[in-house]
């Protein structure tokens, strides 16, 4: 074993294991390219919770409190119209949802419920409040990327309303 | 038809675990409640700390080395605190120590002259069955202050619960968020996001009101030891200490130092002037407090109507004596956000 290599092998042993939840975050893009201890206090306010299926994540009109990640299983998002409910998506691993209720409570817009036993990561508003207190420069990169996301998605939406109207 | 009635019967199963559990706790507590005594001081303290330390990890420095230098340098600022006002200590022990049985014998004449009137204008209880009660009374009072037992038991339960308050403190600020997020895991999905918003707004009310009480009886202690000490009042650390805990519990703790501090520097010196001076002292402490510190340091606090916090901090004291005087307003707030919050999720968004 080179020097490099030993020295690597210290650093990680020193910084720890990187369990379960870190892997999952790095492949959310509000937390890309942030550093492996940006996202050891990320991985203090995540919860994993599992939901069996057919069991509500959340309701539609119930009040948001955070996002989830979807790690494992299946995700079905339904939102009730003319008093049917009707499918908008469903969200495999990898993917998240209720990133709105992260910056403001608001009433969900849809209901989210696990169509197999799925694995989610929970991230909710009072606790990326506290990081944001305590990590003011993390909180300002979790904030700038959450911003271009809604950004993005408001874009989209704006050319898909100016497509209908021509 | 089955599946709502099986939806009745699985919701009407879940109220009922969850008041089991809640019951389950309750009762833990309440066999507990000898040994919660340090963990209450240690909670307290550690609402207390924890903006330094978070400061101190705003600032970059990691967590555990933030909790470490907290505590040291909380040791070593009472340890100087400590090495300064103990001759005082002193002085004023050893002044109670000689004076204690003049004083008792004081209060013992006016408590017999009070009761001995009380007999004779009730005219229903025969004469000396007061009088006999409250000497009983006293002498037990005495045989207890002066058995060394009685006072070895006292300073080695004393420096238990100061040891073990220290080691809970330190856990508590350096890991307190990784129990929060332990104990959490266990509620069920369905109440998961309520009762995270609860966990927070009931952190947020507590910690608020005790840092806010904490600071304002930190200032009205050391402004009372200074002044009474500068008007050459005897046991101006006592009283001046005393009318800071006091200070704590709010409308009814400052209206009994005014007795207390009143009553002693009476029974020291029997000259009103003296008394009246101590009184003054007391209350125009009391009054800088209400003017210049509190709505500094409490400024953020809950706001509760003053009649509503006599009224909780009778109850309080009414069913858990000191403590229940001390813990009582900082409950009613959070049972008051928690009962709003459970309101706002369960009936407004009607998702019981």
């Amino acid at each position: 074993m080179t020097k490099r290599n030993r020295l690597k092998t210290l650093l990680k042993k020193i910084r720890g294991k990187e369990g379960n939840i870190i892997p999952v975050l790095r492949t959310v893009p509000i937390f890309e390219g942030l550093t492996f201890r940006d996202l050891r206090k990320i991985e203090l306010i995540v919860h994993e919770r599992t939901f069996m299926p057919d069991e509500v994540v959340f309701y539609e009109r119930q009040p948001g409190t955070g996002m989830y990640f979807v790690k494992k299983g299946l995700i079905r998002l339904t939102k009730t119209t003319n008093g049917e409910r009707v499918k908008i998506a469903e969200l495999g691993e990898g993917e998240f949802f209720g990133e709105m209720s992260l910056l403001e409570e608001y009433p969900r817009s849809a209901q989210a419920t696990a169509v197999v036993k799925t694995e989610a990561l929970g991230i909710f508003r009072p606790d990326l409040l506290d990081l944001i207190k305590r990590h003011p420069r993390l909180g300002s990169k979790i904030l700038m990327r959450l911003s271009k996301r809604l950004a993005n998605r408001l874009r989209k939406t704006t050319e898909m309303k100016v497509k209908e109207a021509e | 038809m089955e599946r709502s009635e099986f939806h009745k019967s699985s919701e009407a199963f879940e109220i009922v675990t969850i008041g089991c559990v809640l019951f389950g706790i309750l009762l833990v507590l309440y066999l507990i409640r000898g040994l919660l005594t340090p963990f209450i001081i240690a909670f307290i303290i550690t609402f207390f700390l924890s903006p330094a330390v978070d400061y101190m990890e705003r600032e970059g420095l990691d967590r555990t080395l933030a909790v470490v230098l907290l505590v040291l340098l909380t040791l070593i600022i009472l340890f100087i605190l400590w090495k300064l006002t103990w001759s005082m200590i002193q002085t004023e022990i050893t002044s109670f120590q000689k004076n204690a049985p003049f004083y008792i014998s004081k209060i013992r004449d006016s408590l017999e002259h009070a009761m001995k009137l009380l007999e004779k204008k009730m005219g229903i209880v025969p004469e000396g069955t007061m009088q006999k009660a409250m000497q009983q009374k006293i002498g037990d009072l005495i045989s207890s202050a002066g058995n060394l037992g009685f006072l070895f038991k006292t300073v080695r339960d004393f420096t238990v619960t100061l040891v073990l308050t220290q080691v809970i403190v330190f856990f508590l600020l350096k890991d307190g968020r990784r129990i929060r997020k332990a104990l959490i895991a266990y509620v069920p999905n369905k109440y998961f996001e309520t009762f995270l918003n609860l966990i927070h707004e009931i952190d947020k009310q507590i910690s608020n009101y005790i840092r806010g009480q904490l600071t304002s009886a930190f200032f009205v202690g050391v402004l009372a030891i200074a002044t009474l000490y500068f008007f050459g009042i005897n046991y101006a650390i006592f009283i001046g200490a005393v009318a800071g805990i006091a200070n704590i519990v709010p409308y009814i703790g400052p209206l009994l130092v005014l007795t207390f501090g009143g009553l002693l520097v009476l029974i020291d010196t029997g000259s009103t002037i003296t008394m009246l001076k101590a009184v003054g002292i007391l209350a125009f402490v009391k009054l800088l407090d209400s003017i210049a510190i509190s709505p500094l340091a409490v400024g953020r606090r809950v706001h509760v109507h003053p009649l509503m916090v006599i009224v909780v901090i009778s109850v309080g004291g009414l069913l858990h004596g000191m403590w229940g005087m001390l813990l009582s307003v900082p409950l009613y707030c959070s049972m008051r956000v928690s009962l709003r919050i459970l309101y706002r999720g369960f009936v407004e968004y009607g998702n019981w």
